[in-house]
Order: structure tokens, then C-alpha cells, then sequence
């Protein structure tokens, strides 16, 4: 047979990412979620009752912050098991042996993992607002900015979960991923907490603190559940800083993948 | 002819615990050439994938050069070009559970460059010669291990590859399912392709291969034709009536006794009056036992046909 025209890049990486999506939103996991999401939205009219305050706003602040939780939760389990699971269970043999770079499959299942991860986050946005307009809950725009920052924290994580996961083992980089998911919101609050340092401490805790994202950029749904504005401009900033750390930690996959005896 | 594979004093060592090295190939010599059917012969831990992972790019990082149509495989972009013609079959192989099986090959097909008309008539073509048809709506999660095998067989020809790389392609097949297998490969190798696999059926190696190598520990004992191979055992002279001295009784009044090439004439001359030759034939040895006894005698001076006792 001749030489095949080989594909291109573009291709190759849309037609891995195109299968990880089709696997990703057929698993049983992936339902599973879903339907916990949609019982625990259900159960979080009771906390609304119960609450001192305004009932709507407890329940769409909780609604808010399940989406959150399960969304990360999602990402750490599948972007640990994203390419680990694929060694382990050697179905990347069929693969790598075509003509694919390894970066390419890398960042075609990263991608596809995120199409199925916004999915995802979509469908329990819907259900959410869903549930909080039948219950006569306020239904605005912010909600929606909400609901989008939350899907970037859940794809920085499913980035943080699978850059993990290329330096240890997938348990080890569970556990990494949910405490880097803790550290990146304890660094919102890190001026507060290191603003009477000064000098090489001050440098020390600032650079640890760069070394993980700063998750609080994408914890806009408290304000939402407010209506508190979020800006075009301040919008973008949390989108690029997001992206930036998708492109940096999906990069650092690669380098160690490329290596990576299978 | 071209060598399809080649190993030129080929290396490799995984990394082991802390400073641990484990040496997986050690100066490794091959050449498949082009056209052939070629059994890889070893035992377990041999280095049989070791060498199967370097030809696909799953393993990198060796010493010595691997070649591909002649081609040096240097581990970068260039590769690409040279895995596009290959097709690959690993021991067990394992797939994406919630994939049906038309979409897993349309993928598979994608990666390798078909484009989407090629796809449909490639996996028409797969899904008649691995009965496929029937299945290619069902996911892949509810096959038995001989269906993943046929799967497996069947996306490693989707693309009509020039060299076919199989792993232990009949592990998990009944007897027709094996027929059927060494069928479809008689039609690649027919249309021109290379086959390289490894195989502990013996049987099946010799029935399909026309050349094979032997690894043990790392390193490569011996290659050669099949042919050859076989040729070297040796002449048996069967007969009745009085017994020669080192005769073996062959029941129902015949015996046997070993033809070896440089002592014909003493030995015919040794029959005692009354013997009566019957046949002269080449002693049935099957590649199993051979391979069994070369292993045996590991690094040691080759063991021919010959040397080997049962009869």
C-alpha cells in the first residue's frame, strides 16, 4: 500500500477528543452524577425552609455550590483516570501505535474530557435553575456568569487532576488534586493572612502561593446569588487566567507523557 | 528482499526500583524481511513485547537502532509516516467499554487516515472477514474475550497496513475461530503484507510462518527460515525382520533406527541378514518440542533436530 496521507493535528485531536467525549457522557458515572445532583437540588428545599433567612436565596446559594462540588469532584475522578486508566487497562495501545504524537492524544482527551465535563455542568445548571424557578426562586443573568465560572474551576481542575495524575499514581493524585482544590481557595484568601510578613517571608509565601491556581477567580456564585455585578472586563480576566492555567498544567502532561514508558 | 524490522544491536532496560535497571533486551539482531511471515518465538518475559513496543512506539529510550521499511525510528514526528503503515494487535488487548464497535473502528480508521468514504468501505471489508456485521451496533463492554480478539484483529487491518505487528494473536480463540484467523492472514500476507507475531501455539506458528526467531533472556538465540528449520532432523529407516544393533522397536515387528547423512552406507552395511527395509523418512518433530529443548539448553551451542531423543 502507499504512504496514507497522514491527517493534521487539528484532526487527529478532534477525533480523540470526539471519542473521550462520546465515552465520557455514556458512562454510568456520568448519569450517576446527574441524578445525585437533581436529588440533592430536591433536598436542598428543606434547607430553605429551615434557614433564618430568606429561603430562595439559601437554596439557590446551595444549588450554586452542589453544581460546584459535584462538577470538581467529577473532574478530579475523571481527569485522574483520564490517561492512567488508558495505560492501565493498555486501551491506548491501539492508539499510540498509529500515527498520533503523544501531545496530540494528550490534549485530544483533555478536550474531550471537557466537552463532557460542560455538558455536564450545563445539565446541572439547567436542572438547577429549573427547579429554583418552579420553586418561585429569582432566575437571573448572574446565575448564568455563575454557572460558567464554576465550569472553568471544574476544568482548571479536571487539568490540575490530570497533571497530577502524569507524575504519581492515580489514588496519590486524587488525593493531590482535592487538596489542591482546598489550597486554591485558601489562597483567595492569602492577603488577609500574610499581609504583616515582610521580606523573604513575604516573597516565600507569595511564590508557594502562585504555584497553585488561585480558585476564588471562579467563586463568583455567593455575589450571583445577590445579583453583585461581575464586569466584562473582570468576566475576561477570570476566563484568561483560567485558560492560562489549562494551557500550563495540559503543557506539563505532555512533557511527562512524551516520556512516559507504556 | 528489503527487511521490513529491523534490530541493530538493539538494548533496553526499564527502570526497577530506586537504582535498580532491568535489562529487558540485550544486543538484539533482527531482520524481517519484507513479505514474510515471521514467528517470534520466546518464552514468558523473553523480551517478545519489549521488542513489539519499540517497533510501536509504546516504549522509546533504547540503545542500538530499530528500523521500520528501512527506516530508522527516532522517536519524533518522522515516526508518524512509518506507524501509518502498521498495524498492530497487543496480547489482550483491551478497548473502550462504552464504544460501539462501528464507531471504535471509524476511530481507529481516523487515526490511521482514512478518510471518511475509505472508512465505510474498510469496515465493510473487516466486518466480513472477522463476522463482524451482526455486532457493530453492539458496545464493545458486552464482548467475550474471543469477540475483543476479533475486534482487535479487525482494527489491526482496517487500514490494510504493509506490516501487521500481532501479540499472541490466538490467545482466547476456539479451533475455528483460529482457522478463521490464520485464513484472514493468509489473505493479508496475499495482498502483500508483512506478518510479525509472536505466538505460543507452535502449531500455528509453523503452520503460518515461513521464518522465525527465537528470544530468550533478552537476547536473540537464533533466526532463521522454518524450512531450514524442520529440514535438519533427521532420516529414520524403518524395516522388519531382524533388528539392528540401536534399533528401536517400533511395535506390530518393525523397528527404527536413525539415517543420520555421513553414515548411510556403515549403517546399511550393519543390517543383519533377513532385514527388510521398509521406508526411509525425515523424522516428524514439531516445532514445540524443538523450541522447547532450544530453551532448555539455554545460551548453550544451538541444539539441532537431531540431537533431539524422542522419535
Amino acid at each position: 500500500m502507499a504512504d496514507p496521507a497522514l491527517p493534521g493535528a487539528a484532526t487527529l485531536i478532534r477525533v480523540v477528543a470526539g471519542s473521550t467525549f462520546r465515552e465520557a457522557v455514556r458512562s454510568r458515572t456520568f448519569l450517576g452524577l446527574l441524578i445525585i445532583f437533581a436529588v440533592c437540588v430536591g433536598l436542598s428545599r428543606i434547607v430553605g425552609w429551615v434557614s433564618s433567612t430568606d429561603g430562595n436565596i439559601v437554596t439557590t446559594d446551595l444549588v450554586m455550590s452542589l453544581q460546584a462540588i459535584i462538577g470538581v469532584l467529577v473532574a478530579v475522578a475523571t481527569g485522574t483516570a483520564l490517561v492512567q486508566s488508558e495505560i492501565t487497562n493498555k486501551t491506548l495501545y491501539t492508539v499510540i501505535s498509529r500515527p498520533i504524537a503523544r501531545w496530540q492524544f494528550v490534549v485530544g482527551k483533555y478536550l474531550g474530557l471537557a466537552a463532557g465535563l460542560a455538558l455536564g455542568q450545563a445539565a446541572m445548571l439547567a436542572i438547577g435553575l429549573a427547579y429554583l424557578a418552579a420553586t418561585g426562586a429569582e432566575v437571573h443573568r448572574w446565575l448564568l456568569l455563575a454557572g460558567l465560572l464554576t465550569l472553568v474551576e471544574v476544568l482548571v481542575m479536571a487539568a490540575v487532576s490530570l497533571c497530577w495524575t502524569a507524575l504519581s499514581s492515580p489514588l496519590l493524585a486524587a488525593v493531590l488534586g482535592l487538596a489542591t482544590w482546598f489550597c486554591g481557595h485558601a489562597v483567595t484568601s492569602l492577603p488577609e493572612l500574610i499581609h504583616h510578613l515582610k521580606g523573604w517571608q513575604l516573597v516565600v509565601a507569595a511564590g508557594l502561593a502562585s504555584l497553585v491556581p488561585n480558585l476564588g477567580q471562579f467563586a463568583y456564585r455567593n455575589q450571583a446569588v445577590y445579583q453583585l455585578p461581575l464586569g466584562w472586563a473582570d468576566l475576561a480576566q477570570r476566563l484568561g487566567y483560567g485558560a492560562l492555567w489549562i494551557a500550563l498544567l495540559v503543557t506539563l502532561t505532555v512533557v511527562v507523557f512524551r516520556r512516559k514508558h507504556l | 528482499m528489503d527487511a521490513v524490522i529491523t534490530f541493530q544491536g538493539v538494548s533496553f532496560t526499564y527502570r526497577g526500583n530506586w537504582l535498580q535497571r532491568i535489562s529487558a533486551l540485550k544486543r538484539v539482531d533482527l531482520d524481517v524481511p519484507a513479505g514474510s511471515a515471521f514467528g517470534f518465538l520466546g518464552a514468558n518475559g523473553a523480551g517478545k513485547s519489549t521488542s513489539i513496543k519499540l517497533l510501536t512506539g509504546l516504549l522509546h529510550g533504547h540503545c542500538g537502532r530499530v528500523a521500520l521499511f528501512g527506516s530508522e525510528l527516532a522517536g519524533s514526528d518522522a515516526d508518524r509516516r512509518l506507524r501509518a503503515r502498521l498495524g498492530y494487535l497487543p496480547e489482550h488487548p483491551f478497548f473502550y467499554d462504552n464504544l460501539r464497535v462501528d464507531e471504535y473502528l471509524a476511530y481507529l480508521a481516523r487515526l490511521s487516515g482514512l478518510s471518511a468514504g475509505g472508512i465505510t468501505a474498510a469496515c465493510e471489508r473487516v466486518y466480513q472477514l472477522l463476522d463482524l456485521g451482526d455486532l457493530r451496533r453492539r458496545m464493545l463492554r458486552s464482548f467475550s474475550k474471543g469477540m475483543r480478539q476479533r475486534f482487535g484483529l479487525a482494527q489491526a487491518i482496517i487500514h490494510q497496513p504493509d506490516l501487521l505487528v500481532l501479540d499472541e494473536p490466538f490467545s482466547g480463540l476456539d479451533p475455528l475461530w483460529r482457522a478463521r484467523f490464520r485464513e484472514v492472514m493468509a489473505l493479508e500476507r496475499g495482498r502483500g503484507a508483512t506478518l510479525f507475531f509472536s505466538s505460543h501455539i507452535l502449531s500455528d506458528v509453523e503452520d503460518l510462518c515461513d521464518r522465525y526467531a527465537v528470544i530468550d533472556h533478552g537476547s536473540v538465540l537464533e533466526q532463521g527460515r522454518i524450512a531450514d528449520l524442520l529440514g535438519q532432523a533427521p532420516m529414520i529407516l524403518t524395516g522388519s525382520g531382524p533388528a539392528p544393533a540401536g534399533a528401536a522397536d517400533a511395535g506390530g515387528g518393525e523397528w527404527r533406527l536413525p539415517f543420520p547423512e555421513g553414515e548411510r552406507e556403515a549403517r546399511l552395511a550393519a543390517l543383519p541378514p533377513g532385514a527388510r527395509i521398509l521406508r526411509l523418512e525425515r523424522q516428524k518433530v514439531a516445532l514445540e518440542d524443538w523450541f522447547v529443548a532450544r530453551i532448555r539448553a539455554t545460551h548453550g551451542a544451538g541444539v539441532k533436530l537431531g540431537d533431539m531423543s524422542h522419535g
